[in-house]
Protein backbone atom coordinates (compact mmCIF):
# COMPACT_ATOMS: atom_id res chain seq x y z
CA UNK A 1 0.00 0.00 0.00
CA UNK A 2 1.57 3.24 -0.95
CA UNK A 3 1.35 6.75 0.47
CA UNK A 4 -1.09 7.72 -1.31
CA UNK A 5 -4.13 5.63 -0.58
CA UNK A 6 -6.63 4.73 -3.00
CA UNK A 7 -10.17 4.42 -2.04
CA UNK A 8 -12.73 2.71 -4.47
CA UNK A 9 -16.53 3.31 -2.82
CA UNK A 10 -19.52 1.81 -4.47
CA UNK A 11 -22.79 3.75 -4.09
CA UNK A 12 -26.03 2.34 -4.75
CA UNK A 13 -29.02 4.46 -5.85
CA UNK A 14 -31.44 2.82 -4.66
CA UNK A 15 -35.02 2.92 -3.47
CA UNK A 16 -36.08 5.50 -0.93
CA UNK A 17 -37.87 3.18 1.78
CA UNK A 18 -39.36 5.82 3.58
CA UNK A 19 -41.23 7.38 0.62
CA UNK A 20 -42.83 3.93 -0.91
CA UNK A 21 -46.14 4.24 -0.72
CA UNK A 22 -48.21 0.65 -0.97
CA UNK A 23 -51.72 0.25 -3.14
CA UNK A 24 -54.02 0.35 -0.38
CA UNK A 25 -56.21 -1.95 -2.37
CA UNK A 26 -53.29 -4.78 -3.22
CA UNK A 27 -51.13 -3.95 -0.29
CA UNK A 28 -48.41 -3.95 -2.73
CA UNK A 29 -45.60 -2.16 -4.11
CA UNK A 30 -44.25 -0.72 -7.66
CA UNK A 31 -40.60 -0.53 -7.56
CA UNK A 32 -40.30 0.67 -10.86
CA UNK A 33 -41.95 4.22 -10.53
CA UNK A 34 -40.57 4.29 -5.94
CA UNK A 35 -38.30 7.29 -5.29
CA UNK A 36 -34.77 6.58 -5.45
CA UNK A 37 -32.14 8.13 -3.56
CA UNK A 38 -28.32 7.18 -2.16
CA UNK A 39 -28.56 3.53 -0.11
CA UNK A 40 -28.16 5.24 3.29
CA UNK A 41 -25.10 2.63 4.43
CA UNK A 42 -23.11 3.52 1.14
CA UNK A 43 -23.05 7.60 2.22
CA UNK A 44 -21.26 5.99 5.31
CA UNK A 45 -18.75 4.65 3.15
CA UNK A 46 -18.47 7.85 0.85
CA UNK A 47 -17.50 9.67 4.71
CA UNK A 48 -15.19 7.23 5.87
CA UNK A 49 -13.46 7.14 2.70
CA UNK A 50 -13.38 11.00 2.45
CA UNK A 51 -12.23 11.05 6.20
CA UNK A 52 -9.62 9.03 5.73
CA UNK A 53 -7.96 10.88 2.70
CA UNK A 54 -8.76 13.98 4.94
CA UNK A 55 -6.70 12.34 7.84
CA UNK A 56 -4.05 11.28 5.63
CA UNK A 57 -3.79 15.03 3.66
CA UNK A 58 -3.35 12.69 0.50
CA UNK A 59 -5.67 10.36 -1.10
CA UNK A 60 -7.78 9.67 -3.63
CA UNK A 61 -11.49 8.31 -3.51
CA UNK A 62 -13.03 6.84 -6.61
CA UNK A 63 -17.35 7.06 -6.32
CA UNK A 64 -18.59 4.07 -8.42
CA UNK A 65 -22.27 3.48 -9.49
CA UNK A 66 -23.63 0.66 -11.34
CA UNK A 67 -27.21 1.23 -12.20
CA UNK A 68 -29.36 3.09 -14.41
CA UNK A 69 -28.27 6.64 -15.83
CA UNK A 70 -29.89 8.57 -12.61
CA UNK A 71 -27.90 6.75 -10.24
CA UNK A 72 -25.71 10.10 -11.50
CA UNK A 73 -27.53 11.78 -8.48
CA UNK A 74 -25.68 9.43 -5.68
CA UNK A 75 -22.55 10.14 -7.34
CA UNK A 76 -23.35 13.96 -7.38
CA UNK A 77 -23.64 13.32 -3.65
CA UNK A 78 -20.54 11.40 -3.22
CA UNK A 79 -18.45 13.86 -4.85
CA UNK A 80 -20.37 16.52 -3.02
CA UNK A 81 -19.92 14.53 0.61
CA UNK A 82 -15.82 15.10 -0.85
CA UNK A 83 -14.74 12.08 -3.35
CA UNK A 84 -12.37 12.99 -5.65
CA UNK A 85 -14.00 11.26 -8.90
CA UNK A 86 -17.30 9.12 -9.88
CA UNK A 87 -17.53 6.92 -12.23
CA UNK A 88 -20.56 5.21 -13.69
CA UNK A 89 -21.28 1.83 -14.99
CA UNK A 90 -24.71 1.68 -17.15
CA UNK A 91 -25.40 -0.10 -19.67
CA UNK A 92 -28.91 -0.37 -22.12
CA UNK A 93 -28.35 -4.05 -21.76
CA UNK A 94 -28.93 -4.24 -18.08
CA UNK A 95 -31.13 -1.94 -17.10
CA UNK A 96 -31.86 -3.82 -13.48
CA UNK A 97 -28.36 -5.33 -12.71
CA UNK A 98 -29.05 -7.66 -9.52
CA UNK A 99 -26.21 -8.15 -7.30
CA UNK A 100 -24.03 -11.15 -9.45
CA UNK A 101 -23.95 -7.52 -12.05
CA UNK A 102 -22.94 -5.55 -10.04
CA UNK A 103 -20.47 -7.43 -7.83
CA UNK A 104 -19.06 -8.47 -11.48
CA UNK A 105 -19.14 -4.76 -12.86
CA UNK A 106 -17.74 -3.40 -9.42
CA UNK A 107 -14.71 -6.02 -9.42
CA UNK A 108 -13.95 -4.87 -13.31
CA UNK A 109 -13.71 -1.17 -12.41
CA UNK A 110 -11.27 -2.33 -9.98
CA UNK A 111 -9.35 -4.49 -12.41
CA UNK A 112 -9.58 -1.43 -15.19
CA UNK A 113 -8.49 1.32 -12.76
CA UNK A 114 -5.68 -0.96 -11.43
CA UNK A 115 -7.08 -1.51 -8.37
CA UNK A 116 -7.59 0.31 -4.50
CA UNK A 117 -5.72 -0.55 -1.92
CA UNK A 118 -9.03 -0.11 0.27
CA UNK A 119 -12.67 -0.72 -1.10
CA UNK A 120 -15.29 0.48 0.77
CA UNK A 121 -19.41 -0.53 0.77
CA UNK A 122 -22.53 -0.48 2.59
CA UNK A 123 -22.87 -3.32 5.14
CA UNK A 124 -26.34 -3.99 2.71
CA UNK A 125 -28.52 -1.91 0.98
CA UNK A 126 -31.69 0.14 2.06
CA UNK A 127 -33.47 -1.28 -0.27
CA UNK A 128 -32.47 -4.80 -1.01
CA UNK A 129 -30.27 -5.40 2.04
CA UNK A 130 -28.40 -8.51 0.79
CA UNK A 131 -25.02 -8.24 1.71
CA UNK A 132 -23.69 -9.74 -0.73
CA UNK A 133 -21.91 -7.25 -3.11
CA UNK A 134 -18.83 -6.37 -0.80
CA UNK A 135 -17.86 -10.45 -0.17
CA UNK A 136 -18.64 -11.23 -3.80
CA UNK A 137 -16.09 -8.32 -5.18
CA UNK A 138 -13.34 -9.92 -2.83
CA UNK A 139 -14.34 -13.05 -3.41
CA UNK A 140 -13.79 -12.40 -6.95
CA UNK A 141 -10.43 -10.52 -6.66
CA UNK A 142 -9.53 -12.85 -4.30
CA UNK A 143 -8.85 -10.12 -1.89
CA UNK A 144 -9.90 -10.39 2.16
CA UNK A 145 -13.14 -8.52 2.93
CA UNK A 146 -13.99 -6.94 6.13
CA UNK A 147 -17.79 -6.75 7.05
CA UNK A 148 -20.15 -5.21 9.26
CA UNK A 149 -17.03 -2.17 10.48
CA UNK A 150 -17.69 0.03 12.86
CA UNK A 151 -14.33 1.63 13.45
CA UNK A 152 -11.59 1.74 10.75
CA UNK A 153 -7.97 2.56 10.90
CA UNK A 154 -5.46 2.51 8.41
CA UNK A 155 -1.63 2.49 10.02
CA UNK A 156 2.24 1.26 8.47
CA UNK A 157 -0.06 0.18 5.62
CA UNK A 158 -2.42 -1.83 7.58
CA UNK A 159 -5.65 -1.74 8.07
CA UNK A 160 -7.00 -2.36 11.46
CA UNK A 161 -11.34 -2.85 12.04
CA UNK A 162 -13.48 -3.47 14.85
CA UNK A 163 -16.41 -5.48 13.31
CA UNK A 164 -19.62 -6.05 15.04
CA UNK A 165 -21.52 -9.56 14.62
CA UNK A 166 -24.45 -10.43 16.61
CA UNK A 167 -22.88 -11.82 19.56
CA UNK A 168 -19.17 -10.96 19.47
CA UNK A 169 -17.10 -8.11 18.14
CA UNK A 170 -13.66 -8.70 16.10
CA UNK A 171 -10.80 -6.60 15.75
CA UNK A 172 -9.00 -7.21 12.55
CA UNK A 173 -6.16 -6.50 10.59
CA UNK A 174 -5.36 -6.67 6.77
CA UNK A 175 -3.09 -5.60 4.57
CA UNK A 176 -4.39 -3.51 1.23
CA UNK A 177 -6.15 -4.20 -1.05
CA UNK A 178 -9.23 -5.36 1.41
CA UNK A 179 -12.44 -4.62 1.12
CA UNK A 180 -14.78 -3.15 4.14
CA UNK A 181 -17.99 -3.12 3.97
CA UNK A 182 -19.49 -0.65 7.20
CA UNK A 183 -22.35 0.02 8.90
CA UNK A 184 -24.23 3.25 10.14
CA UNK A 185 -22.53 2.91 13.41
CA UNK A 186 -19.10 4.21 12.00
CA UNK A 187 -19.79 8.04 11.50
CA UNK A 188 -22.64 10.35 10.63
CA UNK A 189 -22.31 11.41 7.10
CA UNK A 190 -21.68 15.17 6.49
CA UNK A 191 -24.55 16.94 5.05
CA UNK A 192 -22.50 18.90 1.97
CA UNK A 193 -23.10 22.77 1.68
CA UNK A 194 -24.50 24.42 -0.66
CA UNK A 195 -21.30 25.15 -2.24
CA UNK A 196 -20.15 22.25 -2.29
CA UNK A 197 -23.20 20.51 -3.99
CA UNK A 198 -23.27 23.04 -6.51
CA UNK A 199 -19.71 22.42 -7.69
CA UNK A 200 -20.44 18.77 -7.30
CA UNK A 201 -23.46 19.33 -10.42
CA UNK A 202 -20.34 20.74 -12.48
CA UNK A 203 -17.70 17.87 -12.46
CA UNK A 204 -17.85 14.84 -14.90
CA UNK A 205 -18.98 11.91 -14.16
CA UNK A 206 -17.28 9.38 -16.47
CA UNK A 207 -19.78 6.79 -17.81
CA UNK A 208 -18.50 3.07 -18.68
CA UNK A 209 -20.75 0.20 -20.37
CA UNK A 210 -20.09 -3.15 -19.87
CA UNK A 211 -18.30 -3.44 -23.06
CA UNK A 212 -15.80 -1.09 -21.68
CA UNK A 213 -15.37 -3.27 -18.81
CA UNK A 214 -14.91 -6.47 -21.18
CA UNK A 215 -17.97 -7.53 -20.14
CA UNK A 216 -21.49 -9.19 -21.47
CA UNK A 217 -25.03 -8.07 -20.94
CA UNK A 218 -25.62 -11.62 -21.51
CA UNK A 219 -23.72 -13.40 -19.60
CA UNK A 220 -24.97 -11.18 -16.50
CA UNK A 221 -28.71 -11.12 -17.19
CA UNK A 222 -30.57 -12.13 -14.33
CA UNK A 223 -31.43 -15.25 -12.70
CA UNK A 224 -33.31 -13.57 -9.72
CA UNK A 225 -36.47 -11.98 -10.19
CA UNK A 226 -38.62 -9.51 -7.83
CA UNK A 227 -42.13 -10.88 -8.77
CA UNK A 228 -44.05 -9.10 -6.35
CA UNK A 229 -43.55 -6.43 -3.18
CA UNK A 230 -46.41 -6.62 -0.32
CA UNK A 231 -46.21 -4.49 2.78
CA UNK A 232 -47.91 -6.04 5.47
CA UNK A 233 -49.90 -3.74 7.45
CA UNK A 234 -50.08 -3.36 10.84
CA UNK A 235 -53.58 -1.15 11.20
CA UNK A 236 -53.75 1.11 14.50
CA UNK A 237 -55.67 3.00 15.80
CA UNK A 238 -54.07 6.23 15.30
CA UNK A 239 -55.85 7.86 17.87
CA UNK A 240 -54.61 11.02 19.64
CA UNK A 241 -54.84 11.79 23.15
CA UNK A 242 -54.74 15.20 24.65
CA UNK A 243 -56.13 17.35 27.61
CA UNK A 244 -56.34 20.32 29.52
CA UNK A 245 -52.61 19.58 31.63
CA UNK A 246 -50.51 16.59 31.27
CA UNK A 247 -51.58 15.20 34.52
CA UNK A 248 -55.18 14.98 32.70
CA UNK A 249 -53.97 13.37 29.26
CA UNK A 250 -52.10 11.04 31.80
CA UNK A 251 -54.94 9.80 32.95
CA UNK A 252 -56.82 9.54 30.39
CA UNK A 253 -53.52 7.39 29.01
CA UNK A 254 -53.47 5.07 31.46
CA UNK A 255 -57.08 3.98 32.00
CA UNK A 256 -57.13 3.55 28.07
CA UNK A 257 -54.17 0.99 28.44
CA UNK A 258 -56.01 -0.71 31.38
CA UNK A 259 -59.40 -0.88 29.40
CA UNK A 260 -57.01 -2.60 26.59
CA UNK A 261 -55.88 -5.13 29.31
CA UNK A 262 -51.64 -3.79 28.36
CA UNK A 263 -51.78 -2.74 32.12
CA UNK A 264 -52.70 -4.41 35.49
CA UNK B 1 -21.31 -33.72 -17.09
CA UNK B 2 -24.60 -34.77 -15.19
CA UNK B 3 -27.05 -31.74 -13.79
CA UNK B 4 -26.71 -30.31 -10.57
CA UNK B 5 -28.88 -32.49 -8.09
CA UNK B 6 -30.10 -32.31 -4.44
CA UNK B 7 -29.40 -29.41 -1.76
CA UNK B 8 -25.99 -28.95 0.39
CA UNK B 9 -26.52 -27.15 3.70
CA UNK B 10 -23.37 -25.45 6.09
CA UNK B 11 -23.01 -23.45 8.75
CA UNK B 12 -20.14 -23.58 11.10
CA UNK B 13 -23.04 -23.86 14.21
CA UNK B 14 -24.02 -27.28 14.08
CA UNK B 15 -27.45 -26.22 15.41
CA UNK B 16 -27.90 -24.08 12.07
CA UNK B 17 -27.06 -26.94 10.30
CA UNK B 18 -29.14 -29.06 11.33
CA UNK B 19 -32.44 -26.51 11.25
CA UNK B 20 -31.70 -25.99 7.18
CA UNK B 21 -31.54 -29.69 7.15
CA UNK B 22 -34.77 -30.21 8.86
CA UNK B 23 -36.46 -27.40 6.79
CA UNK B 24 -34.70 -29.32 3.72
CA UNK B 25 -36.03 -32.79 4.83
CA UNK B 26 -39.40 -31.95 5.84
CA UNK B 27 -40.73 -30.12 2.94
CA UNK B 28 -38.67 -32.05 0.74
CA UNK B 29 -36.96 -29.81 -1.38
CA UNK B 30 -34.15 -31.72 -3.06
CA UNK B 31 -37.64 -33.75 -4.67
CA UNK B 32 -35.90 -36.82 -3.92
CA UNK B 33 -33.08 -35.67 -4.86
CA UNK B 34 -29.74 -35.68 -2.17
CA UNK B 35 -29.75 -33.88 1.06
CA UNK B 36 -26.14 -33.53 2.06
CA UNK B 37 -23.94 -31.38 4.88
CA UNK B 38 -20.66 -30.33 4.46
CA UNK B 39 -18.02 -29.91 7.74
CA UNK B 40 -15.45 -27.54 7.06
CA UNK B 41 -12.39 -28.14 9.88
CA UNK B 42 -14.79 -29.28 12.58
CA UNK B 43 -13.17 -31.58 14.55
CA UNK B 44 -15.98 -32.81 17.24
CA UNK B 45 -16.78 -36.36 16.44
CA UNK B 46 -19.95 -36.28 17.11
CA UNK B 47 -21.12 -33.61 14.76
CA UNK B 48 -21.75 -36.22 11.71
CA UNK B 49 -23.95 -38.47 14.03
CA UNK B 50 -26.00 -35.30 14.43
CA UNK B 51 -26.19 -34.31 11.23
CA UNK B 52 -27.37 -37.49 9.81
CA UNK B 53 -29.77 -37.11 13.05
CA UNK B 54 -31.14 -33.70 11.28
CA UNK B 55 -31.53 -35.62 8.06
CA UNK B 56 -27.75 -35.64 5.96
CA UNK B 57 -27.99 -38.18 3.90
CA UNK B 58 -23.97 -37.91 3.45
CA UNK B 59 -22.09 -35.53 5.32
CA UNK B 60 -18.89 -34.18 2.94
CA UNK B 61 -16.01 -33.16 5.53
CA UNK B 62 -12.92 -31.50 5.37
CA UNK B 63 -10.58 -32.12 8.40
CA UNK B 64 -7.78 -29.95 9.33
CA UNK B 65 -5.62 -29.73 11.71
CA UNK B 66 -5.68 -27.65 14.05
CA UNK B 67 -9.06 -26.16 12.89
CA UNK B 68 -9.67 -23.33 10.61
CA UNK B 69 -10.64 -20.04 11.95
CA UNK B 70 -14.26 -19.15 11.35
CA UNK B 71 -13.45 -16.99 8.66
CA UNK B 72 -14.69 -16.54 5.39
CA UNK B 73 -11.11 -16.08 3.50
CA UNK B 74 -10.93 -20.13 4.69
CA UNK B 75 -14.01 -21.47 4.65
CA UNK B 76 -15.15 -20.29 1.35
CA UNK B 77 -12.70 -22.08 -0.88
CA UNK B 78 -13.27 -24.86 1.09
CA UNK B 79 -16.53 -24.92 0.42
CA UNK B 80 -16.50 -23.77 -3.29
CA UNK B 81 -14.24 -27.57 -3.84
CA UNK B 82 -16.86 -29.31 -2.23
CA UNK B 83 -19.69 -27.64 -4.18
CA UNK B 84 -17.58 -28.68 -7.31
CA UNK B 85 -17.75 -32.34 -6.37
CA UNK B 86 -21.26 -32.34 -4.63
CA UNK B 87 -22.53 -30.26 -7.76
CA UNK B 88 -25.50 -29.54 -5.67
CA UNK B 89 -28.63 -27.40 -7.10
CA UNK B 90 -28.78 -25.37 -3.50
CA UNK B 91 -26.13 -24.64 -1.22
CA UNK B 92 -28.25 -23.58 1.75
CA UNK B 93 -26.01 -21.14 4.91
CA UNK B 94 -27.52 -19.42 7.43
CA UNK B 95 -28.53 -15.81 6.92
CA UNK B 96 -25.99 -14.96 9.97
CA UNK B 97 -23.49 -11.74 9.45
CA UNK B 98 -20.45 -14.36 8.93
CA UNK B 99 -23.08 -16.50 6.53
CA UNK B 100 -23.98 -13.77 4.61
CA UNK B 101 -20.26 -13.30 4.30
CA UNK B 102 -19.61 -16.59 3.28
CA UNK B 103 -22.50 -17.10 0.94
CA UNK B 104 -21.49 -13.60 -0.76
CA UNK B 105 -17.55 -15.12 -1.09
CA UNK B 106 -18.72 -18.34 -2.14
CA UNK B 107 -20.70 -16.70 -4.75
CA UNK B 108 -18.15 -14.76 -6.03
CA UNK B 109 -15.53 -17.36 -6.25
CA UNK B 110 -17.87 -19.66 -7.98
CA UNK B 111 -19.73 -17.14 -10.25
CA UNK B 112 -22.41 -18.25 -8.75
CA UNK B 113 -26.48 -16.43 -8.09
CA UNK B 114 -27.32 -15.87 -4.58
CA UNK B 115 -29.62 -14.30 -1.83
CA UNK B 116 -29.71 -13.40 1.56
CA UNK B 117 -31.94 -13.52 4.23
CA UNK B 118 -34.83 -15.72 2.56
CA UNK B 119 -37.43 -16.97 5.72
CA UNK B 120 -39.30 -19.70 2.35
CA UNK B 121 -38.35 -21.33 -0.12
CA UNK B 122 -40.22 -23.51 -2.12
CA UNK B 123 -40.05 -25.46 -5.39
CA UNK B 124 -42.17 -24.57 -8.27
CA UNK B 125 -41.42 -26.03 -11.23
CA UNK B 126 -38.09 -25.54 -12.73
CA UNK B 127 -37.84 -22.87 -10.53
CA UNK B 128 -37.49 -21.57 -6.73
CA UNK B 129 -39.80 -19.06 -5.07
CA UNK B 130 -38.55 -17.49 -2.44
CA UNK B 131 -39.91 -15.18 0.12
CA UNK B 132 -37.91 -12.66 1.89
CA UNK B 133 -37.71 -9.27 3.97
CA UNK B 134 -37.12 -5.99 1.60
CA UNK B 135 -37.03 -2.60 1.71
CA UNK B 136 -35.59 -2.60 5.13
CA UNK B 137 -37.76 -4.84 6.35
CA UNK B 138 -40.47 -3.05 5.85
CA UNK B 139 -42.31 -5.33 3.12
CA UNK B 140 -41.48 -8.94 2.43
CA UNK B 141 -40.53 -9.80 -1.63
CA UNK B 142 -41.35 -12.66 -3.34
CA UNK B 143 -38.59 -13.73 -6.19
CA UNK B 144 -38.28 -16.36 -8.19
CA UNK B 145 -34.61 -17.93 -9.05
CA UNK B 146 -34.01 -20.08 -12.29
CA UNK B 147 -30.36 -20.79 -11.86
CA UNK B 148 -28.60 -24.13 -12.05
CA UNK B 149 -26.95 -23.68 -9.14
CA UNK B 150 -27.63 -21.20 -6.43
CA UNK B 151 -26.47 -20.22 -2.99
CA UNK B 152 -28.94 -19.18 -0.47
CA UNK B 153 -28.38 -17.86 2.87
CA UNK B 154 -31.63 -18.31 5.20
CA UNK B 155 -32.88 -16.39 7.97
CA UNK B 156 -32.44 -18.77 11.21
CA UNK B 157 -35.41 -19.65 13.14
CA UNK B 158 -36.88 -21.26 10.55
CA UNK B 159 -39.76 -23.84 11.10
CA UNK B 160 -37.86 -27.05 10.91
CA UNK B 161 -39.49 -30.03 12.42
CA UNK B 162 -37.84 -33.05 13.26
CA UNK B 163 -37.46 -35.86 10.37
CA UNK B 164 -36.45 -39.33 10.02
CA UNK B 165 -33.02 -39.54 10.76
CA UNK B 166 -30.70 -40.57 7.92
CA UNK B 167 -28.00 -43.73 8.19
CA UNK B 168 -24.87 -42.20 8.96
CA UNK B 169 -22.36 -41.72 5.77
CA UNK B 170 -19.45 -39.52 6.06
CA UNK B 171 -17.42 -39.13 3.24
CA UNK B 172 -13.93 -37.32 3.61
CA UNK B 173 -13.11 -34.86 0.86
CA UNK B 174 -9.52 -34.16 0.24
CA UNK B 175 -8.23 -30.69 0.42
CA UNK B 176 -6.90 -28.15 2.14
CA UNK B 177 -7.77 -24.91 3.68
CA UNK B 178 -5.96 -21.79 2.42
CA UNK B 179 -4.19 -19.45 5.22
CA UNK B 180 -6.13 -16.71 6.51
CA UNK B 181 -5.95 -13.48 4.84
CA UNK B 182 -6.62 -11.42 7.81
CA UNK B 183 -5.16 -12.00 11.20
CA UNK B 184 -7.61 -11.73 14.03
CA UNK B 185 -6.32 -9.32 17.03
CA UNK B 186 -9.08 -9.33 19.16
CA UNK B 187 -12.51 -11.46 19.92
CA UNK B 188 -14.81 -10.56 22.65
CA UNK B 189 -18.34 -11.51 23.49
CA UNK B 190 -21.07 -8.24 23.87
CA UNK B 191 -21.14 -7.70 26.96
CA UNK B 192 -25.14 -8.10 27.26
CA UNK B 193 -27.39 -6.27 30.59
CA UNK B 194 -28.73 -9.60 30.81
CA UNK B 195 -32.06 -7.80 28.75
CA UNK B 196 -33.71 -9.88 26.48
CA UNK B 197 -36.27 -7.55 24.78
CA UNK B 198 -37.72 -10.39 22.12
CA UNK B 199 -39.43 -11.33 25.43
CA UNK B 200 -40.61 -8.49 27.03
CA UNK B 201 -44.34 -8.21 27.92
CA UNK B 202 -44.12 -4.70 28.06
CA UNK B 203 -41.41 -1.95 27.09
CA UNK B 204 -41.16 1.46 26.92
CA UNK B 205 -38.64 2.99 24.18
CA UNK B 206 -36.53 6.25 24.04
CA UNK B 207 -35.32 7.93 21.14
CA UNK B 208 -33.33 11.00 20.32
CA UNK B 209 -36.16 13.13 22.19
CA UNK B 210 -34.30 12.17 25.15
CA UNK B 211 -31.77 15.81 25.86
CA UNK B 212 -29.34 14.11 27.54
CA UNK B 213 -27.74 11.01 28.67
CA UNK B 214 -28.48 12.32 32.95
CA UNK B 215 -32.39 11.75 31.74
CA UNK B 216 -32.14 8.06 30.99
CA UNK B 217 -33.35 7.35 35.09
CA UNK B 218 -36.92 9.87 33.98
CA UNK B 219 -37.60 6.52 31.06
CA UNK B 220 -36.16 3.97 33.51
CA UNK B 221 -38.22 5.25 36.02
CA UNK B 222 -41.96 5.31 33.76
CA UNK B 223 -40.50 1.08 32.60
CA UNK B 224 -40.28 0.64 36.27
CA UNK B 225 -43.42 1.94 36.86
CA UNK B 226 -45.35 0.55 34.04
CA UNK B 227 -43.79 -3.17 34.31
CA UNK B 228 -41.94 -2.55 31.20
CA UNK B 229 -38.13 -3.38 30.03
CA UNK B 230 -36.36 -0.29 28.57
CA UNK B 231 -35.50 -0.26 24.60
CA UNK B 232 -33.95 2.48 22.70
CA UNK B 233 -33.23 3.92 19.07
CA UNK B 234 -30.35 3.30 16.78
CA UNK B 235 -28.86 6.87 17.74
CA UNK B 236 -28.72 6.11 21.35
CA UNK B 237 -27.11 2.95 21.42
CA UNK B 238 -25.05 3.21 18.17
CA UNK B 239 -24.22 6.52 17.67
CA UNK B 240 -24.21 8.18 21.52
CA UNK B 241 -23.55 4.93 23.36
CA UNK B 242 -25.72 5.92 26.02
CA UNK B 243 -27.44 2.50 25.82
CA UNK B 244 -25.66 -0.92 25.06
CA UNK B 245 -26.59 -2.76 21.90
CA UNK B 246 -29.15 -5.43 23.49
CA UNK B 247 -31.53 -2.54 24.18
CA UNK B 248 -31.23 -1.36 20.61
CA UNK B 249 -34.75 -2.13 18.73
CA UNK B 250 -34.73 -1.55 14.95
CA UNK B 251 -34.18 -3.36 11.91
CA UNK B 252 -30.11 -4.04 12.90
CA UNK B 253 -31.15 -4.11 16.29
CA UNK B 254 -33.67 -6.29 17.91
CA UNK B 255 -37.05 -6.90 16.25
CA UNK B 256 -39.69 -7.12 19.83
CA UNK B 257 -43.29 -8.22 19.76
CA UNK B 258 -44.45 -6.91 23.35
CA UNK B 259 -48.37 -6.49 24.68
CA UNK B 260 -47.83 -2.62 24.79
CA UNK B 261 -44.65 -0.65 23.30
CA UNK B 262 -44.21 2.86 24.42
CA UNK B 263 -42.27 5.06 21.79
CA UNK B 264 -40.94 8.21 24.12
CA UNK B 265 -39.56 10.85 22.12
CA UNK B 266 -38.72 8.73 18.68
CA UNK B 267 -39.47 10.01 15.43
CA UNK B 268 -40.28 6.62 13.94
CA UNK B 269 -37.56 5.99 11.36
CA UNK B 270 -38.28 3.30 8.91
CA UNK B 271 -35.71 1.04 10.71
CA UNK B 272 -37.36 1.77 13.59
CA UNK B 273 -40.50 0.59 13.18
CA UNK B 274 -39.43 -2.25 11.83
CA UNK B 275 -37.91 -3.49 15.20
CA UNK B 276 -41.47 -2.56 16.56
CA UNK B 277 -44.10 -4.05 14.20
CA UNK B 278 -44.66 -7.06 16.29
CA UNK B 279 -46.33 -5.49 19.35
CA UNK B 280 -49.77 -5.40 19.93
CA UNK B 281 -50.49 -2.11 20.98
CA UNK B 282 -48.47 0.75 20.49
CA UNK B 283 -48.62 4.69 22.61
CA UNK B 284 -45.90 7.27 21.22
CA UNK B 285 -45.28 10.30 23.00
CA UNK B 286 -43.90 12.88 20.97
CA UNK B 287 -43.31 16.67 20.79
CA UNK B 288 -43.59 16.75 16.85
CA UNK B 289 -47.11 16.32 15.81
CA UNK B 290 -46.29 15.55 12.59
CA UNK B 291 -43.81 12.88 13.51
CA UNK B 292 -43.82 9.65 11.42
CA UNK B 293 -44.40 7.34 14.36
CA UNK B 294 -47.97 8.76 15.00
CA UNK B 295 -49.03 7.16 12.03
CA UNK B 296 -47.74 3.37 13.41
CA UNK B 297 -49.63 4.57 16.46
CA UNK B 298 -52.75 3.39 18.37
CA UNK B 299 -52.90 6.34 20.98
CA UNK B 300 -50.28 9.28 20.07
CA UNK B 301 -49.78 11.65 22.38
CA UNK B 302 -48.39 14.67 21.04
CA UNK B 303 -46.34 16.38 23.75
CA UNK B 304 -43.10 17.10 25.84
CA UNK B 305 -41.87 13.77 27.17
CA UNK B 306 -40.18 16.23 30.03
CA UNK B 307 -43.91 17.43 31.35
CA UNK B 308 -45.66 13.91 30.33
CA UNK B 309 -43.50 11.25 31.99
CA UNK B 310 -43.31 12.85 35.47
CA UNK B 311 -47.27 13.17 35.06
CA UNK B 312 -47.92 9.65 34.65
CA UNK B 313 -45.32 8.91 37.10
CA UNK B 314 -47.66 11.15 39.75
CA UNK B 315 -50.88 9.34 38.45
CA UNK B 316 -48.91 5.72 38.70
CA UNK B 317 -48.28 6.96 42.39
CA UNK B 318 -44.16 6.57 41.19
CA UNK B 319 -41.46 8.62 41.69
CA UNK B 320 -37.89 9.77 39.66
CA UNK B 321 -35.02 7.61 40.97
CA UNK B 322 -33.02 4.81 41.23
CA UNK B 323 -34.91 1.25 42.52
CA UNK B 324 -34.87 0.88 45.88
Amino acid sequence: MGDELRIGVAVKHGIDVGLVKADPSTGTVDLSSAPRKTSDFDKNAVEEAVRIRERRGKGQVTAISVGAPAARESLREALAIGADEAILVSDPALPQPDTRAVARALAAVYRKVGGFDLFLFGEGSTDHFSGLVGPRVAGELGIPSLSHVRRLQVQDGEIEVERDLEEEVEVLRARGPVVVTVGQEINTPRLPTFMANLKASKREIRQWTLTDLGLSGTVLQSHLRTDRVAVPQVPRKRQVLSGSSPEEVAQRLLSVLRSEGVLP
Amino acid sequence: MTAPQGILCYSEEVDRARELLRYCRARDLAAGGPVAAAILGETSPDTPAHLAEAGAQTVYRMSASPPPLPDPHVLAPALASIIREVQPELVLVSSTKRGRELAGRVAGLLDLVAETGVTDLRREGDRWVLEREALSGNAIAQESLSAPVAVIAMTPGLEAPAVPPAPLAVRDVAGSFPPPLTELRERRKKSGGGVRLEDAERIVTVGRGLRQREDIPLVESLARALGAAVGCTRPLAAEAGWFSDDHWIGLTGHRVKPKLYVAVGVSGAVQHLVGMRGSRLVVAINKDPNAPIFQQADYGVPGDLYQLIPALLKVLGASVGTPS
